[in-house]
């Protein structure tokens, strides 16, 4: 039974967080935003009282705000992915830099630096006041660590990024259509096959033997009356051969060459503006697709990884899906959308069991960018492109 | 947004050709073709113009005015070009080698800030009125580089959205519309044998000289000429075929239907058509403005550049002006749905051919692309550059009934700066 609390809300305002990960517990957190900055927190077991500052700076919190303790320097454009490897205690980033970057957690720090993240509230305040004083207020002190071990073998911005539940390989997919599965021992490429060269790699995960891949290609249109063929399929991560053409299953009549708009219209309804999220249950034999985008309701799809067959549509988040992960027993789905929620779905009946957070009213109102479960699945972190990362305790 | 004006079938171009001839009495079309300064007009060598529209309105910071390190910066990175200290984004590889054959204006501030209007003003030069109908620039084009009696149309419009057509200068000048895929469509051809065809015309200028002797309206003058036109194109109906020189030149072009397009333009600029408007769809992100830019620039900068190429080749670019505009531009502010909302006060345009300085950047915005800092270029200078090109002048008038309406509004002026 879920009975989720919202425990911290964390400031991260500016270009807004678009990747969070817990650490190695539910007290260490990384967040990454669209300029290439990440910070980490560190959460007490019990939340401080929200203090008369925060509440007067603004009347939407509902909970405490904590400073980070460091940053992360070394991307230099938006952070599209964050996973923390317990075997080898890291923390991976991937970056539309077209880096994919290895961050020991325990590393020294580097040294110190001034960070404002509540640039925009500050901005707010200094409209209604002209108080230059709250412009100029000094910003938080952290300490700084970079740079650390750099993956550059992608050309393109890196779209797809994910770790297998073994922990042994990594998969990541950019926006030349490449796809590339790493050694993490080794630190290097085991194998790397393309998609359609037309192609974004959207999304991608690994099984949790890490030998069977899921990978989601769709690049936007060139034209109403040019619009490519999106992918889903199924590899062998081994040689990068594909094992399954889920879209095809779908979609017999599918023509990957055929870029009509009467081409388009066979598979828009079930891939909408991109299945930009996509993940493989703990026992791999079933994947979860989220539609992404702006589009009407962004639904689920879970499909048998045997036949390709669509199980079951479930959930789905107003204007698109942006993150899905499943829980580790396999039995509820964890999806995000750009309603500012996020849904928890028992699979059995496809019954939405919690939602976390309320949509903010109004007609596209943010979104909710990433979500992460703590190891231990007692928490869960959203990060909100309104300027805040929210730290929620499950049950 | 309006739909495409349409009015591909002869019966469609006839009807609405005497609608428009019966209810503009006071307009001054019918007596356009006598005019002497038009015969010397076209007696001098044509000049072309070919209109890349970037319908809904491409962003200037993912093209030509990139403000790297600022919050309103985006994503994209800017690179160098091949004209020393100038940048274009990153998703304009292939027009970074061509900035030296283009001029860039940095500057724009315009008057029409949603689509309906945007698309009216930066088609015409002027805004939406009630009371006049102010004709596109490409039925100016046409008027004044025209050939009178060519088996193709002088003004033709692929994959548009504009809607003002040839306004007062009345449906001599209306634009031909050819859909996507740039193709005649199936309808524009007769279907019947010749020898049945040459019949039916003939009985139809038999009853058309008996009308015209006892009705001497312009009407029955500009029907016939209509039916001419749509007769005469039937010579010309294997310029848009274009599947060979598709097969040679999609490298050049890029694989995409904006490509083939603007392969069409060329063709048809090849054969004498004086206006060509090209259109691609979808720029109006005011969501998800990074990833729809991503997927609408490189396709478009692509066919662009290789335009520009294939024009220059063939000798045809000093006489074929190339303008690259949309309706509006985005805003510097990135809203909550990581897209880019209308914006006019400051946003980007460019040119090329027919003596424009290739390499040039006129004006600027400030630090965060939010103002004008220096030049600003309005729709009138705007339109008034354009016509110079042309060689036409900016100041020639033409009549909405008595009211003489200039070709670019009074006060424009022309950007001499961007000449050679």
């Amino acid at each position: 039974m879920f009975t989720p609390t919202l425990q911290y809300q964390l400031t991260f305002e500016g270009l807004w967080p678009s990747a969070v990960a817990f650490l190695d517990s539910n007290r260490k957190l990384a967040a990454g935003n669209q300029k290439g900055e990440i910070y980490v927190w560190e959460l007490p077991e019990t939340p401080p009282e929200i203090s008369a500052e925060e509440k007067e700076k603004s009347k939407e919190r509902k909970a405490p705000n904590l400073n980070p303790v460091r940053r992360l320097e070394g991307h230099t454009n938006a952070i599209s992915w964050l996973i923390f490897d317990v075997a080898r205690k890291q923390l991976i980033s991937s970056s539309f830099d077209h880096t994919i970057r290895l961050w020991n957690i325990e590393a020294a720090a580097t040294g110190t630096a001034e960070a404002i993240l509540d640039g925009d509230t500050r901005k707010e305040q200094f409209k209604r006041t002209k108080k230059e004083e709250i412009l100029k207020a000094l910003g938080v002190n952290v300490q700084t660590v970079g740079p650390p071990k750099t993956l550059e073998v992608h050309q393109n911005w890196i779209h797809a990024l994910a770790l297998s539940r073994s922990g042994n390989r990594l998969i990541s997919g950019d926006a030349a259509s490449q796809v590339i599965v790493w050694d993490l021992d080794k630190n290097e490429p085991l194998s790397k096959w393309k998609g359609y060269p037309w192609n974004w790699i959207v999304a991608a995960d690994l099984a949790a033997d890490g030998q069977t891949a899921l990978v989601s290609e769709y690049r936007y249109k060139r034209d109403d009356f040019d619009i490519p063929s999106a992918a889903l399929k199924l590899w062998h991560t081994v040689d990068g051969t594909e094992k399954l053409d889920l879209l095809k299953v779908q979609f017999p009549k599918l023509k990957p060459e055929g870029r009509t708009y009467g081409d388009g219209q066979l598979w828009r309804n079930f891939v909408g503006n991109g299945l930009i999220a996509a993940a493989f249950s703990p026992d791999g034999k079933q994947v979860a697709v989220g539609q992404g985008g702006e589009t009407d309701t962004g639904k689920v799809h879970l499909l048998e990884t045997e036949t390709g067959k669509l199980s079951k549509t479930v959930s789905g988040h107003q204007y698109g899906v942006t993150a899905i992960t499943y829980s580790k027993d396999g039995l509820h789905l964890f999806t995000a959308g750009r309603d500012t929620c996020v849904r928890i779905i028992q699979i059995a009946d496809g019954k939405e069991v919690a939602v976390l957070g309320t949509p903010r009213g109004g007609q596209f109102k943010d979104w909710i960018s990433a979500i992460s479960l703590s190891p231990d699945e007692s928490h869960l972190a959203a990060a909100d492109i309104a300027g805040q990362v929210g730290v929620w305790k499950l049950k | 947004m309006f739909p495409p004006t349409s009015h591909l079938s002869r019966r469609a171009l006839l009807k609405g050709l005497l609608l428009t001839a019966g209810g503009g009495a006071v307009m001054n079309w019918g007596s356009l073709t006598g005019l002497p300064a038009l015969a010397e007009e076209v007696k001098r060598k044509r000049k072309h113009c070919i209109l890349l529209w970037m319908n809904g309105g491409a962003s200037q910071f993912e093209t030509f005015d990139m403000k790297p390190g600022r919050e309103t910066g985006g994503l994209f990175r800017p690179i160098s070009t091949n004209v020393a200290g100038t940048q274009v984004c990153e998703l304009m590889p292939k027009m970074s080698r061509m900035m030296d054959k283009i001029a860039v204006i940095r500057s724009m501030r315009t008057s029409e800030v949603d689509h309906p209007g945007g698309i009216y003003l930066m088609h015409t030069g002027y805004r939406p009125a009630a009371n006049v109908r102010f004709p596109e620039f490409g039925a100016i084009v046409a008027k004044y580089q025209g050939e009178e009696g060519a088996d193709l149309p002088s003004f033709i419009r692929v994959f548009t959205q504009a809607h003002a057509g040839s306004g007062f200068l009345g449906p001599k000048y209306q634009p031909f519309d050819i859909g996507p895929e740039g193709s005649l469509p199936p309808f524009s051809g007769s279907g019947m044998e010749a020898p049945l065809e040459a019949r039916r015309h003939e009985l139809r200028s038999f009853l058309e000289d008996r009308f015209a002797v006892e009705h001497k309206a312009y009407v029955s003058r500009m029907h016939r000429e209509a039916y001419e036109s749509a007769r005469r194109l039937q010579n010309a109906r294997e310029v848009f075929k274009i599947d060979r020189e598709w097969e040679t030149d999609r490298e050049l072009y890029g694989d995409s239907e904006f490509g083939r397009r603007c392969l069409l333009a060329r063709k048809l600029v090849e054969h004498g058509v004086s206006f060509i408007e090209v259109s691609q769809s979808s720029y109006d992100s005011h969501a998800d403005n990074f990833a729809w830019h991503k997927g609408l620039v490189p396709p478009m900068e692509h066919a662009w550049a290789g335009l520009l190429t294939d024009l220059q080749r063939r000798g045809l670019l000093d006489d074929t002006l190339v303008v690259w505009t949309g309706e509006i531009g985005r805003t510097p502010q990135i809203n909550n749905r990581a897209g880019r909302d209308h914006y006019v006060r400051s946003w980007t345009t460019a040119l090329a051919g027919c003596g424009i300085r290739g390499g040039a950047v006129y004006g600027s915005s400030d630090e965060d692309g939010a103002e004008v800092k220096d030049n600003p270029v309005t729709e009138g200078d705007f339109f008034a550059t354009i016509y110079h090109a042309l060689g036409i002048d900016p100041k020639t008038e033409n009549f909405a009934g008595v009211r003489p309406i200039p070709l670019a509004p009074f006060g424009s002026k022309v950007v001499g700066e961007l000449f050679g």
